[in-house]
């Protein structure tokens, strides 16, 4: 149980940090016109209480700084500097509020990795995640970042200092890092000034908008979820013999059968997406990840031939519990506050419903007026073949990840 | 009947044998040790001039006269990408990454044909030294050579010498202001003219991958290894006591006053001061000044090099890493009231864990020219 616990966090990370790390390749012929050392990356996650930092070091200017051979070709081999390298990062992390008070450092996991951006080609690194707690009563938008690892000896070294998500301005970790500074030698007067960092301030509003914007996308954007409620929704306005689906039973028979198939995948993962984001339940993501596009297989199955005619209410709430879970994996990854987290659910939720309302709002007058015709035959099975080979190639794909 | 089918069959397998021969050949054309030519750097390095109507004209009148005759090499569109306006922006477009990473302006060699490639060469060696290996054209033309290996070797197509950019920012003239920019991958080299004085030759950025040989036709470019070896040769040649005062204590991955790092000279300088050296000392510094000075042509480099010796007193020599010069992250600097120099030694990017020279020449008063 722990174990696939651990493999979800860093499945779920490891897409992330991909995702990241495009996003800075593309950023980096503007960000360093002319660099030809890979530099540090500093990514911060700015919560009510504390900010979280995820700090990229090239293990080559590491080497440099510190002379520990870690930038070995056997990147695993730099984990038994583990120790040094913690009490390193401690020496050369300091953070004080605008009253001079420091901030309370720890050094969590520290990672190496392999990465890659045009310029400097493939090297290695060292990704570690700080947690920067401030005094009692400071608040986490305003502070001076004294931050010199590795620029501490090596002159030539830059640290691009970024925000990768502020829910209350609602950045969130999916859009681009917002540069805040960097850390360098001020070669004239040959000193090094630590980052003056003072937020812009957010608020609940702005972070619960981005919220619902979040949500809408994650339906117009998430082909996997669409294709499960379209072709549930295919044969909910015929009737049905107990092998075969008949004529189409009517516009109120329709309009009733499908806003209770809705509302039932509503409810279905309403509660899961409450329940995974909350952190009170949590599966792994690749199980449901690959339950969804069983779900769009079943689905489409009961499009052809009615599997569970009837019984659409209870397969729909059944298979939203699924979904919800594959929502709440999006929500759990930002890592908020109760408060906050209460907030992005309804928010996101609200964003789900709407997008999802949209779409029925089109397709609904368009199954009705179709779904009376002989021909809405081969729109069923069309589309529920289609939907069955997509299905049976995100199983493979999902399996095989 | 049969005879006639054996005779068939075997001149059929003699075809296939001197087709696969044929195929091998062309398959083992390439060997990666000795590089490769590009229909660019053959024709640069073609030494004789088709250019008889500048050849009475001297100094920037004859500089004028050679980029006025490559311009009428061009069609007119070439033109209107070749010159452009004199200005901060297009001055300043320069890196030490390739065009491909960080766009220059100007015209590409690469879209040259023969007869406008001889027209620049024309050119070029008027504003460089010719005739000595690895210094002045020969150094350009080497750098353009390992430019064009870097693509036989996993860098791809934004390496090599068709991505070397041309341009004249301002009209040329002998009055007026205009800067020849000639800068690519590994190779920066302004040339700012106003009213009919050189004025600037700086910021000159320097660097080749790899730093080992290669040749190219029956030449062997090794374009910036004698700079190298003289500072290894000056670093040497200090005592230990001085060796410990020019020792800087910070490590340099690259270079500090790379592109982009304009007019940020330190206020202090850092290092051992020439003028406390014996004159044979302070000569192993002026010779190391010499290899960047000396890439332009004789007349141009004279008058720079005069100021420089008339400064050496007060110039300061620093280093980081070792003495020898040839590990990762071994760095120079040069730092006089005028001159700047610096040289990094640092870690390959196309050919991987071997070091790589960076460096770069600044003078300053005299970068762009003033401007």
């Amino acid at each position: 149980m722990m174990n696939s616990l651990l493999r979800t966090i860093s499945f779920t990370k490891k897409r992330l940090m991909f995702a990241i790390q495009i996003i800075l390749a593309a950023l980096l012929p503007f960000t360093a016109p002319a660099h030809p050392m890979p530099n540090s990356v500093v990514l911060l996650t700015v919560h009510e209480n504390r900010i979280d930092a995820e700090i990229q070091i090239p293990l080559s200017e590491l080497e440099a700084a510190t002379g520990l051979p870690v930038n070995d070709p056997e990147i695993g081999s730099a984990q038994r500097f583990e120790q040094q390298l913690r009490a390193y990062l401690l020496t050369h992390t300091r953070l004080q509020s605008p009253n001079d008070q420091y901030w309370r450092v720890e050094v969590g996991t520290l990672s190496f990795t392999k990465t890659q951006n045009t310029i400097n080609g493939t090297y290695r690194e060292l990704v570690a995640h700080l947690r920067l707690v401030p005094p009692a009563g400071a608040d986490t938008r305003r502070f001076t970042l004294h931050y010199d690892a590795v620029l501490h000896q090596v002159a030539t070294h830059k640290i691009l200092v970024s925000i990768s998500q502020d829910w209350e301005t609602g950045q969130l970790a999916e859009e681009n890092p917002e540069q805040v500074g960097v850390i360098e030698l001020d070669i004239v007067n040959n000193r090094i000034l630590p980052l003056a960092v003072s937020l812009q301030p957010g608020n609940a509003w702005t972070g619960f908008s981005s919220m619902v914007k979040l949500g809408m996308q994650h339906i117009a954007e998430g082909t996997d979820h669409l294709l499960f409620l379209l072709v549930l929704l295919l044969p909910a306005p015929l009737l049905f013999s107990r092998r075969r689906w008949e004529s189409f039973g009517g516009v109120r028979y329709s309009l009733m059968h499908l806003l209770r198939i809705v509302t039932a995948f509503t409810v279905g993962h309403s509660l899961t997406l409450l329940l995974g984001a909350m952190g009170w339940v949590h599966l792994p993501i690749q199980p449901v990840e690959i339950l969804i596009a069983v779900s769009i297989l079943v689905s489409a199955l009961h499009a052809w031939r009615p599997v569970f005619p009837g019984k659409e209410i209870w397969v729909a709430a059944g298979f939203g519990l699924v979904h919800g879970l594959a929502f709440a994996d999006t929500l759990a990854n930002l890592s908020l506050s109760t408060g906050r987290m209460v907030l992005s659910i309804l928010g996101f939720n609200a964003g789900i419903e709407l997008m999802q309302l949209l779409i029925i709002a089109v397709t609904i007058p368009a199954l009705i007026a179709l779904s009376r015709r002989p021909a809405y035959r081969l729109i069923r099975v069309g589309g529920a073949l289609l939907a069955s080979v997509a299905a049976i190639f995100w199983i493979i794909e999902r399996a095989a990840m | 009947m049969k005879a006639l089918t054996k005779a068939g069959s075997s001149l059929a397998l003699l075809a296939l044998f001197t087709l696969s021969c044929s195929s091998s050949e062309e398959s083992s054309e390439v060997t990666p040790d000795t590089g490769a030519t590009s229909s660019v750097t053959e024709a640069l390095a073609v030494t004789t001039s088709a250019n008889t109507s500048c050849s009475s004209a001297s100094g920037v009148a004859k500089v004028v006269c050679l980029a006025e005759a490559f311009k009428t090499t061009l069609s007119s569109s070439q033109v209107s990408t070749m010159q452009l306006t004199y200005n901060q922006t297009n001055t300043r477009k320069w890196s030490n990454l390739p065009a491909g990473m960080s766009a220059r302006v100007g015209i590409d060699l690469g879209s040259l044909n023969d007869t406008q490639l001889a027209a620049f060469r024309d050119l070029m060696v008027a504003v460089l030294e010719v005739g000595t290996s690895n210094e002045g054209y020969d150094e350009m033309l080497g750098n353009l050579v390992a430019d064009d290996y870097l693509t036989t070797v996993g860098g791809g197509s934004d390496y090599g010498a068709g991505n070397y950019y041309l341009s004249f920012l301002g009209t040329p003239s002998t009055t007026g202001l205009w800067e020849i920019l000639f800068t690519g991958h590994h190779y920066t080299q302004p040339y700012t003219f106003n009213a009919g004085q050189l004025t600037g030759v700086t910021p000159a950025f320097r660097g080749v991958e790899p730093a080992s040989a290669i040749t190219a036709g029956s030449t062997t470019y090794q374009p910036f290894e004698q700079e190298r070896q003289l500072f290894a040769t000056m670093l040497g040649g200090f005592s230990s006591a001085e060796q410990a005062s020019a020792k800087l204590s910070a490590t340099y991955s690259d270079l500090l006053l790379g592109p982009g790092q304009d007019g940020k000279f330190p206020a202090t300088k850092s290092g051992l001061k020439v003028g406390s050296l014996t004159s044979d000392k302070q000569a192993l510094v002026l010779n190391a000044i010499k290899l960047y000075v000396n890439d332009l042509d004789a007349t141009s480099a004279s008058s720079i090099l005069t100021k420089y010796t008339s400064e050496l007193a007060d110039t300061y020599v620093a280093y980081s890493g070792t003495t020898a010069v040839s590990t990762k992250n071994d760095y120079v600097r040069i730092d006089g009231p005028s001159v700047w120099i610096e040289f990094s030694y640092q870690g390959g990017v196309i050919i991987r864990d071997t070091p790589h020279p960076h460096s770069v020449w600044r003078d300053h008063s005299s970068d762009y020219g003033g401007n």
